[in-house]
């Protein structure tokens, strides 16, 4: 029994059983809802629907709730990917894609498009992913003076603070139904989900995510510390330039289309490296699935727990995912 | 002569047909004063679910409820088999408005802006969404009757704050409010008037505009501690209004909802000024 | 070989580096000397490449190191810098790997084979199933030896020569592991022809298994050759600022041994 284990605690053993657990939980989140569908009709109605009981089920399930069960899917593989990038690149394992100012670029954009540009999503989310790439263009430019990673940190702060004060006097200048938008923006949701919108951010997310993906060995390098990965071969300075690029252009779409959506980025690769060890060549496939097995099981938990209403993601994110955390470092100490 | 008489017979079934079809049994309204008017319009059984903000009459609380409105649950909303849905122009994600046409549900957007024409337009609409078209003409003509009545009494040259609290501290309400539009409408001055929107309460300048009367909501007033403390604040304290106890107190759906209360509204906004001397 | 030619470098107003000159031949194994401060590291530095110089210049093969990038750096020459630090949760093998980043044309087989070979050298064979956090420091040292022997020992097909560079390698080691560590350096010195660069404070344990050494006092080069000529009472005055004395080794009168007193 012991041995099955540890062969089944190897990385590529924990990968399959992640993978499984995804899609099963997929299926799961996919076959429940506010909408009551049968379970015996189910599986058949992708193919084929008749009656007009069928028909609806099916248009739910393929255009409500397929869409959305992948979005969450996608948008929590990408966090817990920059996650586990950012880490990589601050060699901070409490790292996560705010720290440069991605997050609170965004919810700047938006804040501004919802204030001033009336807040239709076809303004919100392009001037949400607009303001995370200033943001962190900027922060890398600023920090870029000051040897390692110190001044991008620190540029990143200020970054921050910078944003979240134009966020405040937006805020203040805003009217009471911008400011309800406001407040259901920071909260997050996945409720926008649809196939154009997966047409469009899901080949993206793809192809930004392999791209990151391709720097696992710099990664691991950079463990080591800054001047090893230097005599590794890997040009620091690129490397650091492309990540912080790439993990922007990850990122700063999906905070466009779903509102800042908490701690997936910051706590999934945490896990993955206290369970599985830091070498990335594992640890970024299993953050990866990982994430979307935490944001599909928090989509879900927020579509059933209040039937026919649903909460906010980014609460439940941050409300199981806390204390979970907690209870895990808790059981680190003994 | 059979002829016509067999087409005219058949004008009047499509008629009935259509009428029949056009008069939606299963409603869901995403927003408070949507759903007030389903009920003054007597069709109150036909509402399935509503949103979260929809807290009057009381029979609203018994129904399934959505969501809020500016973050409802599509599915939810699909859920209960709606054969229509009443949505505030503010209801969203705007996403999951779209895809409820997708979805071929008949989606009927109404004008949420605080002004008696907004309010008529919500009437008709609402009216006209539930084949109540004739009882939404009168339902308009007895509101205008009303405020024309109300706007005939003068209140005099009254300096008037209106204060809502959600955080803990009391905001005061500015132009391009519903509060605003609530107080002009009954007649009374904005003190706040050279600021937009709710802002929090600077109480020295609280203070220097001396309104003679506070109007609040039941829910503000439960934030901010009861009637006693909030008069206690300082800079409140200090105004004409606070000395004189001139408070009024209205529930936070009649007072901002702008829906067909409306009248009720004016006539407390008008009627009690000095309620709060005990 | 790898050259410096008349390296310059100061840093807010003090000169770091004043004029040195050094050179790195293939099979070769060069000790440096210096008291603390007196420019080791930065001269070992610069001769990594990831630092330049204010004024002269360093080589590889007569190619200026300003000319090579950094990938093709890391296929000619492995640096070991002083104190490694690393707390992420890595496996020893893991860590020991690292070293065939730059050569991404090996397969695994020739990879794992450059691991067992190099654990075995650097005497962490045992240690091979570890995490890396929790080994002592002398055992992390030996496995960061271990990893850069994997990079130097995986050059084997490029061209040129190819160079270690060793920042204090021995600084945590105990005696044992300390001439273990210096006899692996000598010994892929003249199996492998790789040029060995090796900063210590122990003078003895320079002596014995250096070809030659570099003495460094206050940035200048204070002397450069084969330990009997370079180390003398007045070089090691010059160096330290303590009076030795120096005499043959009683088992090797060959070389010498430094009394401190």
């Amino acid at each position: 029994m012991a041995a099955k284990i540890a062969r089944w605690r190897t990385p590529a053993g924990v990968l399959t059983a992640l993978i499984a657990v995804l899609v099963l939980l997929m299926l799961l989140s996919a076959s429940s809802g506010a909408m009551h569908i049968p379970l015996s009709v189910l599986p058949g109605l992708p193919f084929s629907a008749e009656g007009p009981d069928e028909a609806l089920w099916r248009s739910v399930l393929m255009d409500v709730r397929l869409p959305r069960v992948l979005f969450a899917a996608l948008a929590g593989a990408a966090l817990a990917l920059s996650g586990a990038a950012m880490q990589a690149l601050f060699r901070n394992p409490l790292a996560e894609p705010g720290l440069i100012g991605i997050s609170a670029g965004g919810a700047l954009g938006a804040v501004g498009a919802i204030v001033l540009g009336g807040g239709a999503f076809i303004v919100l989310a392009p001037a949400a992913f607009v303001g995370s790439l200033v943001a962190t263009i900027a922060a890398y430019h600023l920090g870029r003076r000051y040897p390692g990673m110190a001044g991008l940190l620190l540029a990143g702060v200020a970054i921050n603070a910078i944003c979240g004060a134009l966020v405040g006097l937006f805020t203040y200048l805003a009217d009471d139904n911008q400011l309800r938008s406001l407040t259901f923006w920071n909260m997050g949701s996945l409720a926008g989900a649809s196939w154009p919108l997966l047409a469009g951010l899901a080949p993206w997310t793809l192809i930004v995510g392999a791209l990151i993906a391709r720097d696992w060995r710099a990664m691991n390098a950079l463990l080591l510390g800054e001047r090893e990965a230097l005599h590794l071969g890997f040009p620091l300075k690129a490397v650091r330039r492309r990540l912080i690029l790439l993990t922007a252009l990850l990122v700063g779409p999906l905070v466009a289309a779903t509102g800042a959506i908490g701690f997936v980025g910051l706590v999934v690769p945490h896990l993955v490296r206290l369970a599985l060890g830091a070498d990335h060549r594992w640890l970024l496939p299993n953050s990866v699935v990982a994430g979307a097995i935490a944001l599909t099981l928090a989509d879900w938990l927020a579509r059933i727990a209040v039937i026919p209403a649903e909460l906010p993601i980014g609460i439940v994110t941050s409300l199981v995912g806390g204390p979970f955390f907690l209870w895990l470092l808790a059981q680190r100490r003994h | 002569m059979k002829q016509r008489l067999a087409l005219l017979l058949a004008a009047v079934m499509a008629f009935f047909t259509l009428s029949a079809t056009a008069a939606p049994q299963r409603v869901v309204s995403l927003g408070g004063p949507l759903t007030e008017i389903v009920y003054a319009l007597g069709a109150g059984n036909r509402l399935i679910g509503v949103d979260q903000s929809s807290t009057y009459p009381e029979a609203a609380k018994a129904l399934p409820k959505v969501g809020y409105y500016r973050a409802f649950s599509l599915e939810g909303v699909v859920a209960l088999k709606p054969d229509l849905v009443l949505a505030s122009d503010q209801a969203g994600p705007p996403q999951a408005l779209e895809q409820l046409r997708r979805l071929g549900l008949r989606v009927i957007v109404l004008p949420s802006a605080p002004t008696l024409d907004a309010l008529e337009q919500r009437m008709h609409g609402v009216a006209a969404a539930l084949g109540l078209r004739n009882d939404g003409r009168a339902m308009v003509t007895e509101l205008r009757k009303q405020v024309d009545a109300l706007a005939a009494k003068q209140v005099g040259p009254t300096r008037a704050l209106l204060l809502i609290n959600r955080s803990g501290n009391p905001e005061g309400a500015g132009i391009d409010t519903s509060a605003d539009a609530m107080l002009k409408l009954a007649g009374y001055r904005n003190v706040l008037s050279a600021q937009k929107g709710y802002k929090p309460l600077s109480l020295e300048g609280i203070a220097a505009l001396k309104p003679d009367l506070i109007v609040t909501s039941t829910a503000s007033l439960a934030a901010s501690g009861g009637l006693d403390a909030l008069l206690a604040r300082p800079g409140i304290a200090a105004t004409p209004a606070a000395k004189n106890r001139r408070v009024i107190v209205m529930d936070d759906l009649l007072l901002l909802g702008y829906g067909p209360r409306l009248p009720q509204a004016l006539r407390e906004l008008k009627a009690a000024p000095a309620l709060a001397r005990q | 070989m790898l050259l410096a030619e008349n390296l310059f470098i100061e840093r807010q107003g003090k000169v770091v580096l004043d004029d040195v000159s050094l050179s790195l031949s293939a099979g070769e194994v060069l000790g440096v000397l210096g008291a603390n401060g007196a420019g080791k590291s930065t001269l070992l530095a610069m001769l990594a490449g990831e630092l330049a110089p204010q004024r002269g210049e360093v080589s590889i093969d007569s190619t200026p190191l300003t000319r090579l990038d950094n990938a093709h750096l890391a296929r000619q020459r492995a640096v070991l810098p002083q104190s490694p630090s690393l707390s992420f949760n890595l496996g020893v093998r893991e860590v020991v790997a690292m070293g065939a980043y730059p050569f991404p044309e090996l397969s695994t087989a020739d990879v794992q084979q450059l691991i067992q070979r190099a654990l075995a050298l650097a005497d962490v064979s045992h240690l091979a199933s570890r995490r890396y956090p929790q080994l002592s420091g002398g055992e992390a040292q030996r496995v960061q030896f271990a990893r850069v022997l994997v990079q130097t020992l995986a050059a084997r097909a490029a061209h040129g020569g190819r160079f270690l560079l060793l920042d204090e390698p021995t600084a945590s080691l105990d005696p044992k592991h300390q001439q273990a560590l210096l006899a692996c350096g000598r010994q892929l010195a003249r199996e492998e022809r790789i040029g060995v660069l090796v900063i210590l404070h122990d003078v003895n344990l320079a002596a014995a298994w250096c070809d030659r050494l570099a003495l460094l006092a206050q940035g200048k080069l204070v002397g450069c050759g084969d330990p009997a000529s370079v180390l003398t009472p007045a070089t090691l005055d010059a160096v330290y600022g303590v009076a030795a004395e120096v005499v043959p080794h009683p088992r090797h009168p060959e070389r010498p041994l430094v009394l401190f007193n």
